[in-house]
């Protein structure tokens, strides 16, 4: 457990650290989300009386999209670089190798957040608290475990990026419809969001779960 | 005691036969080569004996395991040197390194022995991806060798090297069994005294190098 541990955490590290060096990803990931919130802005009718119902799901969609391109790179790049299959000739285990990419994948999403979460208040003047940005991590666990898992699974197709959305937003959407919940909860609608959260905890649960079980057979042929 | 015991291995991709039948045995401490041209199937039987790839039909033993089910206790005895260097190019040499060194469960230490080996002490601290195609090369040969594998497997290691590579294979296969796939029939002469030649994916025989190469 100790020495999966450690695997994991030395892919992250390293995936983290090319991602710093190189700055691929996080820019224009920032970029994207920032730009995604100018067009509803202009697109949408704002005003003080609508935007808790907007914002929530002009996150969301930001979030998917966002998360698409993060999931997407973590295993492609890998695979340009034929790098994988050295990492899998290892005696580490598979499980301990894909956590590692989707810690590293889910923290390169939360540095997009951390810049999606005050653009969003800044652009619709929705409440920017602990109880929006604890409802975001917390469905960013799940949403990187099943998004890593798809983005492994495509990345040796052609057609890679058309298959991971395919694959991926049906299984996102409890992530879309309870995240939305409780984010407008956090930004001073009516509801509960313990309830919300703690099903968003579960649905972490079983995601994490089920795609360390399948990612043996996924990454490894 | 056989580092490697192969028994009518065969791969389809599809409709196409990518290797037929092929039978091997290694020794301990034996070196052969696996000749043949473009396609005849001599990647796809690397790739097999380093765990890469699962054969469509026959039996792999390596070590006395079983390689199609104890892929993780035979990896950890074997190095594979693939066609590609497979590097991660914003990472320095020493941390490409350390970093399987961290997968492999072993000390860093061996890191700076390594790079000495390969010669690249003096490029430790340069990003993999500024390095030359034939430092790169060395870089990866450095990582098959990194954990002190039993088993080299090498497709092709020669083909971006300088002139001192094949002084270079010739070290770090010293004392393992090593399978090493090459079209230069004169480094295989001198670095294996037994060789494979593979033809559309069928064996056309082992023999000692002298008779394979005249």
């Amino acid at each position: 457990m100790t020495r999966s541990i450690a695997i994991a955490l030395a892919v992250a590290r390293k995936d983290l650290t090319s991602e710093w060096r190189t700055r691929e990803l996080v820019p224009a990931l920032g970029q994207f989300v920032v730009l995604a919130l100018v067009i509803a802005n202009f697109g949408f009718q704002i005003d003080s009386r609508n935007a808790v119902t907007i914002a929530p799901g002009v996150l969301w969609l930001a979030l998917v999209f966002a998360g698409l391109v993060a999931f997407g790179r973590a295993f492609a790049a890998e695979r340009e670089q034929a790098s994988l299959e050295a990492m899998l000739l290892t005696p580490a285990s598979a499980a301990a190798i894909f956590a590692g990419k989707a810690l590293a994948a889910a923290l390169l999403l939360i540095a997009c957040e951390a810049v999606l979460l005050p653009a969003l208040a800044l652009f619709f003047g929705t409440p920017l608290n602990l109880a929006l940005v604890v409802a975001v991590l917390v469905a960013t666990v799940g949403m990187a475990a099943l998004g890593c898992l798809f983005a492994a699974m495509v990345a040796r197709v052609r057609a890679r990026e058309v298959l991971l959305p395919l694959l991926t937003l049906p299984l996102w959407i409890p992530f879309v419809i309870v995240g939305g919940q409780a984010v407008q909860v956090a930004m001073g609608a009516s509801g509960s969001y313990n309830q919300a959260v703690a099903l968003l905890i579960d649905f972490d649960i079983l995601f994490v779960v089920l795609t360390s079980l399948a990612a043996r057979f996924v990454l490894d042929d | 005691m056989s580092t490697i015991v192969a028994n009518r291995l065969t791969q389809r991709f599809g409709t196409d036969l990518a290797l037929d039948g092929v039978d091997l045995a290694l020794d301990s401490g034996e070196h052969l080569a696996v000749l043949g041209e473009n396609g005849a199937g001599k990647t796809t039987l690397l790739r097999i004996l380093a765990t890469a790839a699962r054969p469509t039909s026959g039996s792999l033993h390596i070590f006395g395991l079983d390689a199609l089910r104890e892929r993780q206790l035979i990896r950890a005895r074997i190095g594979f040197v693939a066609h590609a260097p497979g590097l991660y190019p914003a990472l320095t040499a020493a941390e490409n390194l350390e970093f399987f060194c961290s997968l492999q469960g072993i000390d860093r230490a061996r890191v700076h022995e390594t790079l000495a080996l390969v010669g690249l002490a003096e490029v430790a601290r340069r990003p993999a991806g500024r390095l030359s195609r034939g430092e790169q090369q060395r870089l990866a040969i450095g990582r098959a060798v990194l954990h002190d594998p039993r088993l080299l497997v090498l497709d092709e290691p020669d083909a971006s090297l300088d002139s001192g590579g094949a002084d270079l294979l010739a070290k770090v296969m010293h004392g393992r069994s090593a399978v090493l796939a090459t079209h230069d029939h004169a480094l295989a002469n001198r670095l294996c005294q037994r060789t494979l030649v593979l033809r559309d994916g069928r064996s056309l025989g082992a023999g000692n190098r002298l008779r394979v190469v005249q």
